[in-house]
């Protein structure tokens, strides 16, 4: 989305803005292949230009998925970017005189290209970084397991430069590959807590200790968390969520989330005889992964998008979805289009539960979805259309005063959360303040 | 024993090439439909033939029944054809009492409380005798000679004209109900409002271009699947230089605690003060009463029906083509996958705060008034009942 011009300092500085760019009425003009091309070529040259010692090949690498993603989103791998035309034009156009509501969407802030790479940056990581940026990694635990892999390669192949210790260094190598992942999408929050569990035990990690060790000291650390923190916490929830799904009872889900999916594959290796309802949305239409995969292993499923949600909500009996991260207050962050399921579910007294392990614990309280959110990728290249309607009738991205915005995520009120499910029990949204795991007090 | 003029009238081609239209969904949206049937009633009334009242209302109501039967979810089927026989009744009345007037003027019902209750209908046409005055001038020269044995086509020769006054009539209100609709945008939309809408209903489109003449104000226009109709509306409001924002539906919420308005179309206003309107409407409404913002429905009167749906059944939705949903290119998916695309939804009369109509705004709690005066009871179900 392109920032409003009145806030010259959040224009893309990608590599639209080269010498090298051409005419934006040309680049209107390019076919996508051609387009791709392009920005392939600008963004090998920057690489090569930045980082010399850095193979080039590197940045062009991503197409590989990556083998210890837990989930990687199902889309075309060779996803075209019309949208970085797009908004690199829209960015350029005169600002209309009366654009004032613009300014209220200003700071959710344009989703930028990866441009610059500063330092030294690690070849995992840049593979991890478009992987982001181009949402082949979705999801909080899937892009929090993603980036504490790529730190294990990164931590074994770093070498304590003379000195100094690894306990005092470490830190300062890996701040670049932080930022970089930033760059490519903004920090999910569950990046957030387990990199600080990472800086606490790299400032832990005795000097006395041989380098190797401490570094294989570093990776088991990694290891116990994810296994602590999200393998096992999954497999908890799974096993005290299962029980709440009974013989005859139709679930909700919207979108998709990994825990959910787990929970529902449990419950219907348990014998359960229920139904699930994938309710969907764009613009990331993730729903249809779950779909396939619940269809796959035999569960009745039916299928909707979410404006067809308050037709069918009184056939249902729970609602049970995934979250992004949860607030002090219980305020849950998550898939655009929650809210409104929750809404809808408090609306007719359906239990609205939520899996969410406590790693997912954001400190402070937010109000409402503006205060922070993050806008997804322009232009129906991720998701196709359903081929209901010619392809050309919806591209929008020229009108002169007509802007596209794609919040991804939005914010549930506790008080339409019946239950959040979590390692440590089920527990109403908002007591997850009071519990000492989510707040990194156990020793 | 059914009436043969009758039923042959019923059974005119024109009703059964329109019929089919309608099984077809050649002909969809509540206005289209509305328009056509006025036609479609232009050419069976003027092939028909009959010599009283009972034959005339009979064949109007024949007609209705139907084509309300080929397409039960077009509500403006019905609604327009119960206009036209209420206008028909009424200057049937007028013409009538004009020729027994002539015999006795005494004849008069009282207004009283006691008579709205028996009645049911405020506006009959004796209660406010000025209100026909114009039409009594015209009909009072006419005799009306209904079962006339030696000129069976007198009565025929006397009403057909007027039935097609009203058909003109209706269809007059039906051409200018945009810019009735339009004309008070302005008061409702206040400058730098943010005006959030779903799906491309050309009422809505007509409220906000007009509003754009007098205000600067900014549209969040959901995408609305699985039509996507979203986006042919955010282009028609940004070509007519309005701010447009495009929006995921899934934003909705997200949205709504900066939107200070929400306006929607609607399908078929119904007596409850509830209404039919396109999926995600309950979703945007209901979001709307969340966040405590007023919702504004922009529509024209013949899309009021006399139908109260008070026990809400899933039944009075319409299914839509899943393939938008789900399209064959998922085909494994396809198979073992219910999908489900209900082209409307019920939103509640609790979650409406005001209705914009071509003939003044009403509030959810008042249309079923709207709805007595505008048809007649016995026009609640449409059948050609012989005697």
């Amino acid at each position: 989305m392109a920032p409003p011009p009145s806030l010259p300092v959040q224009n893309p500085s990608g590599p639209h803005h080269d010498s090298s760019r051409p005419p934006l009425k040309a680049q209107k003009e390019m076919t996508k292949a051609e387009r791709r091309e392009l920005q392939e070529r600008q963004r090998a040259a920057k690489a090569a230009g930045k980082t010399p010692g850095q193979p080039s090949a590197s940045a062009q690498a991503p197409k590989k998925p990556n083998k210890n993603a837990e989930a990687s989103p199902k889309i075309p791998s060779a996803a075209p970017k019309p949208k970085d035309a797009g908004r690199s034009m829209a960015a350029h156009e005169p600002a209309p005189s009366h654009q004032r509501g613009l300014r209220i969407f200003s700071h959710f802030g344009a989703q930028k290209r990866l441009s610059t790479i500063k330092g030294d940056i690690h070849p995992a990581i840049l593979r991890l970084a478009l992987q982001f940026s181009e949402f082949k990694i979705t999801g909080a635990n899937a892009r929090c397991i993603a980036t504490l892999n790529a730190f294990k390669t990164v931590i074994q192949d770093y070498v304590t430069p003379p000195n100094t210790t690894l306990s005092r260094h470490l830190m300062t190598h890996l701040s670049p590959q932080i930022s970089h992942l930033v760059a490519a999408r903004p920090m999910s929050v569950t990046m957030g807590n387990a990199i600080r569990q990472l800086k606490f035990d790299i400032s832990k990690s005795s000097i006395d200790l041989p380098e190797q060790d401490a570094k294989n000291e570093l990776c088991k650390s990694i290891d116990d968390y994810i296994r602590d923190r999200i393998t096992a916490a999954d497999g908890i929830i799974e096993e005290s969520c299962c029980k709440k799904i009974k013989d005859g009872d139709v679930v909700l889900t919207y979108s998709r989330s990994s825990v959910v999916e787990k929970v529902l594959l449990a419950a219907h290796a348990e014998g359960r005889r229920f139904s699930v309802v994938v309710a969907d949305s764009r613009p990331l239409l993730e729903g249809k992964r779950l779909l396939s995969v619940l269809s796959r292993a035999g569960i009745q499923c039916s299928y909707l998008l979410l404006p067809s949600v308050g037709s069918i909500i009184t056939e249902v009996s729970t609602v049970i979805v995934g979250a992004h991260s949860i607030h002090g207050n219980g305020a849950v962050y998550s898939r655009a289009g929650t809210a409104l399921v929750a809404m809808m579910a408090k609306q007719h007294s359906i239990p609205f539960i939520v899996c969410c392990e406590t790693y997912k614990f954001s400190a402070g309280v937010q109000l409402d979805s503006f205060t922070k959110n993050e806008l997804g990728p322009l232009g129906d290249t991720l998701t196709p259309y359903p081929l209901a309607k010619p392809r050309e009738a919806l591209l929008l991205a020229n009108e002169a005063h007509l802007e596209i915005l794609n919040p991804l995520y939005d914010l549930t009120p506790p008080t339409s959360i019946t239950a959040v499910v979590t390692e440590v029990g089920i527990i109403p949204a908002t007591s997850v303040s009071a519990i000492p795991l989510a707040l990194y007090r156990l020793p | 024993m059914s009436d043969p003029a009758v039923l042959s009238a019923i059974n005119h081609r024109a009703v059964d090439a329109y019929i089919a239209k309608l099984r077809r969904r050649q002909v969809v949206g509540s206005r289209e439909a509305a328009l056509e049937t006025l036609r479609v009633l232009r050419q069976v009334v003027s092939k028909a033939r009959f010599s009283n009242i009972e034959q005339l209302t009979g064949i109007i109501r024949g007609v209705g029944g139907r084509l309300v039967e080929a397409q039960p979810k077009e509500h403006s089927v019905g609604n327009t054809i119960r206009k036209i026989l209420h206008h028909v009744r009424d200057e049937y009345n007028a013409a009538s009492k004009a020729t027994k007037a002539k015999e006795s003027r005494s004849e008069r019902t009282e207004y009283s409380l006691a008579n709205f209750i028996s009645q049911g209908q405020i506006r009959k046409d004796s209660v406010w005798p000025t209100l026909h005055q114009p039409l009594a001038e015209d009909e009072a020269p006419i005799t009306l000679r209904e079962n006339d044995s030696n000129d069976p086509d007198s009565f025929a020769k006397v009403m057909k004209p007027v039935v097609m006054d009203a058909i003109q009539d209706v269809l007059d209100e039906l051409e200018t109900v945009y810019d009735n609709i339009a004309k008070t945008a302005r008061e409702h939309i206040n400058p730098d409002e943010i005006i959030l809408t779903i799906g491309h209903s050309k009422t809505v489109e007509a409220f906000l271009k007009a509003a754009a003449h007098y205000r600067s104000y900014t549209v969040i226009v959901a995408e609305t699947g699985p039509s996507y109709s979203g986006h042919t509306m955010a282009k028609a409001l940004s070509a007519a230089g309005i701010s447009t924002f495009l929006v995921p539906d899934s934003s909705i919420y997200a949205l709504m605690s900066r939107v200070t308005k929400v306006v929607l179309g609607a399908h078929a206003i119904l007596a409850t003060g509830g209404m039919f309107a396109i999926t995600g409407s309950l979703l945007a409404a209901t979001a709307a009463r969340t966040h405590s913002t007023p919702v504004v429905v922009c529509a024209g009167q013949f899309k009021f029906t006399p139908l109260w749906n008070l026990y809400h059944e899933y039944g009075a939705l319409d299914f839509a083509d899943p393939s938008s949903v789900l399209g064959f290119e998922e085909g494994a998916l396809v198979d073992k996958v219910e999908v489900l695309n209900p082209y409307y939804d019920y939103v509640a009369p609790d979650l409406v705060d005001v209705f914009v109509t071509n003939d003044g705004d009403h509030p959810p709690s008042s249309i079923y008034r709207l709805i007595k005066e505008t048809y007649d009871d016995e026009d609640t179900t449409l059948e050609y009942k012989s005697k």
